[in-house]
């Protein structure tokens, strides 16, 4: 089992009254899946993937990472165990504006201190499988949405991460390029990346093994 | 890693340009004024550090108490130094010499001259084992132990003697005013470090015994110090020095003069230590050395470097805070990616660092300039050269890491601390503690800029107001020149006179000593009695013939001018007058002042007027004749009136003086002055401080004013939506004007509030030290205000003014 999720509660307090954005959340997600969460917006649906990503906390209940429990961690290892296994994908691709599209995939690799030879040799290989060698020298503002969301994606394996979370990314594509990038994960999850993605698209949602549904920060079971 | 880090700061300088600019010119000028002052510091603490034993180093100085003052001489008198030499226990070492101004020196047969050698002195024989010179020729046990011996530095004896090898000088004959003969018996090399003892020529003091020198050199009165007399001692340890102050002390006491008791005025010798020389302060360091440091010149230097620095922090902390929004998705990225916050600190103190690199780069060029333009304000051995010193580079190095972090520190801090989950969903609210610090930030920018400004205008009108205010006497168009000190010929002061007064230009003529107001001051102790007291005065004395009042227009209150030359009358001045008593002018005249042969009667009262600058009280003073004209004539200057109408023809007019000057006094070099220029340079630091507070208030106010507009373009691009929205509701331009502006208004004018008073009082203190001052008005606070307020109005409305024309539509279309 990759992941596990008990009694999840999250709120915030707003004119004195408590408003949830996660309530009683249960979830049991096992390695090589590929999980779609759906739900209408304001339901959750990246709230839960933050929580997932341990870029946000929670309330109350019991998250376990790989056997760790990450709600009773500090931040710092915190970090560390998201910095190790998981990898993001943005629906506004989130490159770094200033810098290349070789620097933006090398990037997660100088946080990990990753020697210089063995970084070049990673992400050549990153440009290779995705076909944009062409472009490595050029900066975000210069490719198109779907070649973005490219980088984004092989910035987020460039670590090879266990579990890729990615937050509607395909909201910001035509159809074509959507297509591409679903095409993508599934054969990232063939090859065994466990993949957990928020869409609003019932089509995306077929990629993956299980949907989930939520509806005002629950469960919804209908 | 840091080749990353490199590049995105690189790229984040170049892509905010405007802003990047902003903070590296604002932080080059502190920088550049941090160097060139810091460099001004280096200077003047590094002077004679190379001495052996330096520390035991001490020169023998004197100081007189009186219940008015207390003054200092840096001489002492010439008994002191036998005494020292066989006497006084504690000390390895001495050495004693007279330092002088000879104002010609020949080659023994009389062919070649040179006119005043400066730098000369006459040495006892230990002075060279005082101080290690290189020998270059000669050596340092024979060269002065006897009459008649001379030992040039390197620089001196290839100036006299071109193009000879060193040993081949020695032998050579040396004249010093045509009297005093001299053999050239060493070479020595000029010390290489810095020093205060740039002495040239060393003349063996038992030379000076048998010249005209005689006098002062075997003056065996234990209350006449002068100057000239110089004696430094080498104790044998640190410990020794409280020892050796207390055999000095008893022999002042023992030696002291009469006087002491009776008027309540003493002498003590004050031992003051070689890393003191420089800073002579109220002591000085040698007759001709100009260059006198001053540790208090040098603290508001520091001041105002560290002002110019904060400020060019302050704008970047500013700036940077106001764009974290702008970095904040980039934050968010590289947290998710795995970026620590200590990461994130060093990246961003990387590009500070950088950014300050760039300024450093920058300010060298701009400490050129800097230096150039305070040329007359530098000492002339400190030049650009002097940055390539290990030291200054360590300090450079030093400052450039403290400005990175005090600028880059906080932005790091508040940039580093956005949460990614917020960050990537753009729901960054920028913190209040970050606005209300940012407002601090300004207010104390501007306090800084305002009181600069109210500084400026106070001092600049108060050196104007001691430049324009009367000097009691007529300044306009008097010219004065001195004839040579070494002849004495009265006859040939005369004639030159007599040629003189053919040149129609020249109105009006007058053979006497000093002008009236001057940097040199002759006085002397004299005695009133009243029948019930004695009233004991230094009366400052003026020599003139009986056209010298009439020249400088100084009018008479009471009595007569003097009848001739050389009859003893004193015309005082009232100041004198109010002194000795006298209700009116009237009831001086015919007063005696003085006892048995030295009683003088007063024969006329003259109008007060300034001997120096306003800066100082009028002192008692009395006009006298040439009363010692037998023994030394005091009439050694030829003052001129010329036609005022016609200054267009003054050079002409003095080319004419200089004719007649060559026909008379063919050796000597001629000089005249204006009177008016005397009297400006009285004020020469003033006008040099002027300088400096101009620049400084201008480069204050231009970084304050550059943070302000790079803070402006960021908040008004901000809230174009806002300018839109409140357009399309009907708001005018002018609306929109304040509405944009108000804010910063708002805290330029609480900078002023705190401003105003903090100025006042610091200007009301400095205006303390000056006889004459001008009035704190209120206007000139009001005046600088507005003007700030004014200037921050116009450089806000440069960017408000084309926000507030933009078509809304454009702005909202845009969201």
């Amino acid at each position: 089992m990759l992941l596990e999720l008990n009694n999840i509660f999250k709120w915030v307090n707003q004119g004195g009254k408590r408003i949830f954005l996660l309530s009683d959340i249960n979830l049991k997600i096992d390695e090589g899946e590929f999980i779609s969460i759906m739900g209408p917006s304001g339901s959750g649906k990246s709230t839960l993937l933050n929580v997932i990503g341990m870029l946000d906390g929670f309330q109350e209940g019991e998250y376990n990472f790989m056997g760790e429990s990450v709600h009773t961690m500090k931040e710092k290892n915190r970090s560390k165990l998201y910095k190790e296994y998981i990898g993001f994908v943005f629906q506004a691709y989130h490159l770094i504006d200033e810098l290349t599209v070789y620097e933006n995939i090398e990037t997660p690799l100088l946080y990990k201190d990753i020697n210089s030879s063995e970084r070049k040799a990673l992400v050549a290989d990153m440009l290779d499988r995705f076909n944009i060698v062409g472009k490595k020298d050029l900066f975000p503002s210069q490719l198109s949405g779907g070649q973005q969301q490219l980088v984004g994606v092989a910035r987020a394996l460039i670590t090879k991460p266990k579990l890729i979370l990615a937050d509607e990314p395909t909201g910001n594509l035509n159809s074509k390029q959507s297509e591409e990038i679903m095409q993508l994960f599934k054969e990232l999850n063939q090859e065994g990346v466990t993949i957990i993605q928020a869409t609003h698209s019932e089509t995306n949602a077929a990629y993956g093994s299980r949907v989930l549904h939520l509806l005002d920060g629950r469960r919804d079971f209908n | 890693m840091i080749r990353n880090y490199f590049k995105i700061a690189w790229r984040n300088i170049w892509k905010n340009k405007l802003f990047s600019f902003i903070n590296i010119i604002s932080l080059a000028i502190g920088l550049s004024a941090s160097f060139v002052i810091g460099l001004m510091v280096y200077y003047d603490f590094t002077f004679d550090k190379f001495h052996k034993d330096g520390d035991l180093i001490y020169r023998i100085t004197t100081v007189y108490t009186s219940p008015e003052e207390v003054d200092y001489n840096y001489g002492v008198s010439v008994p002191l130094i036998a005494e020292v030499k066989q006497n006084l226990t504690g000390i390895q070492q001495s050495t004693a010499f007279f330092t002088a101004e000879p104002s010609r020196i020949m080659n023994a047969s009389f062919s070649k001259a040179y006119n005043t050698p400066e730098k000369v002195i006459y040495a006892d024989s230990d002075f060279f084992k005082f101080l290690s010179y290189e020998w270059l020729a000669g050596n340092s046990e024979s060269a002065i132990d006897g009459p008649n011996k001379v030992v040039l530095t390197e620089r001196r004896a290839k100036k006299y003697f071109p193009n000879r090898d060193y040993s081949d000088i020695l032998g050579e004959i040396l004249i010093y005013d045509d009297s005093v003969s001299t053999t050239v018996t060493g070479i020595v090399a000029n010390f290489k470090e810095r020093t205060d003892f740039t002495f040239e020529e060393i003349i063996s003091l038992d030379t000076g015994k048998q010249s005209y020198m005689q006098d002062q050199i075997t003056d065996e009165n234990w209350n006449s110090t002068s100057s000239m007399t110089q004696l430094f001692i080498k104790l044998n340890d640190k410990k020794a020095l409280s020892n050796v102050q207390n055999q000095l002390d008893v022999l002042a006491k023992k030696n002291e003069s009469e006087k002491a008791v009776k008027y309540n005025e003493y002498r003590s010798f004050y031992l003051q230590p070689l890393k003191d020389l420089h800073f002579g302060k109220d002591i000085g360091i040698f007759d001709f050395t100009e260059y006198n440091a001053d540790k208090s010149i040098l603290t508001n230097l520091l001041f105002i470097a560290a002002f110019l620095l904060l400020l060019g922090c302050i704008n970047f902390i500013n700036l940077n805070t106001a764009q974290a929004t702008q970095r904040a998705k980039e934050i968010g990225i590289r947290k998710t990616l795995g970026s620590s916050k200590q990461q994130l600190v060093f990246q961003f103190l990387w590009e500070t660092f950088m950014l300050t690199l760039v300024a450093a780069v920058l300010s060298l060029g701009l400490a050129a300039v800097l230096l150039k333009i305070f040329a007359d304000f530098i000492p002339e051995g400190l030049h650009f050269g002097l940055f390539a010193d290990p030291l200054i580079i360590g300090f450079g190095v030093v400052l450039i890491l403290i400005i990175s972090l005090l600028s880059g520190f906080y932005p790091a801090m508040i940039l580093s601390s956005f949460k990614p989950v917020s960050v990537l969903k753009n729901r960054i609210i920028s913190t209040h503690s970050n606005v209300s610090i940012r407002k601090g930030l300004i207010v104390f920018q501007f306090i800084i800029a305002q009181v600069f400004v109210i500084s400026t205008i106070v001092v600049g009108r108060q050196i104007h107001f001691m430049m324009s205010k009367d000097m009691g006497f007529k300044t306009e168009a008097i010219t004065y020149v001195k004839t040579p000190w070494m002849d004495g010929s009265l006859q040939k002061r005369q004639l030159f006179m007599q040629k003189l007064a053919a040149i129609p230009q020249i109105e009006s003529l007058s053979l006497g000593g000093m002008p009236p107001a001057s940097n040199t001051i002759h006085a002397s102790g004299v005695i009133y009695l009243d029948g019930k007291k004695e009233i004991q005065t230094d009366l400052q004395l003026l020599y003139g013939d009986d056209n010298y009042l009439n020249l400088y227009d100084i009018k008479l209150l009471a009595g007569r001018n003097l009848l001739n030359d050389t009859i003893q009358e004193y015309v005082i001045n009232d100041t004198y007058r109010k002194l000795l008593g006298f209700k009116t002018p009237q009831d001086a005249i015919n007063k005696i002042v003085g006892q048995g042969e030295n009683a003088i009667p007063i024969v006329g009262v003259m109008e007060d007027f300034n001997q120096y600058s306003v800066k100082s009280k009028i002192e008692p003073m009395a006009l006298i004749g040439d009363w010692s004209r037998k023994r030394y004539s005091q009439f050694n200057t030829i003052h001129m009136q010329l036609n005022k109408n016609s200054s267009d023809n003054w050079p002409k007019d003095i080319a004419n003086i200089e004719v007649v000057w060559n026909s008379i006094y063919p050796e000597s070099d001629f000089k005249i002055e204006f009177i008016d220029k005397t009297i400006a340079k009285f004020y020469d630091k003033e006008t040099s401080m002027t300088k400096l507070l101009n620049w400084a208030t201008g480069l204050s106010v231009l970084i304050s004013c550059l943070g302000l507009f790079g803070l402006v373009i960021y908040t008004t691009e901000r809230r174009v939506k806002e300018i839109g929205v409140r357009k399309i509701l009907g708001a005018s331009l002018t609306q929109l004007n304040v509405l944009l502006c108000k804010d910063f208004l708002v805290l330029i004018g609480i900078a002023f509030v705190i401003a105003a008073p903090l100025a006042w009082y610091g200007l009301h203190n400095w205006l303390q030290d000056y006889a004459y001052k001008t009035n704190l008005s209120w206007w000139i606070f009001a005046l600088s205000g507005l003007g700030i307020i004014l200037l921050s109005l116009i450089i806000m409305s440069v960017k408000t003014i084309s926000a507030a024309n933009e078509n809304p539509v454009k702005s909202l279309r845009t969201e």
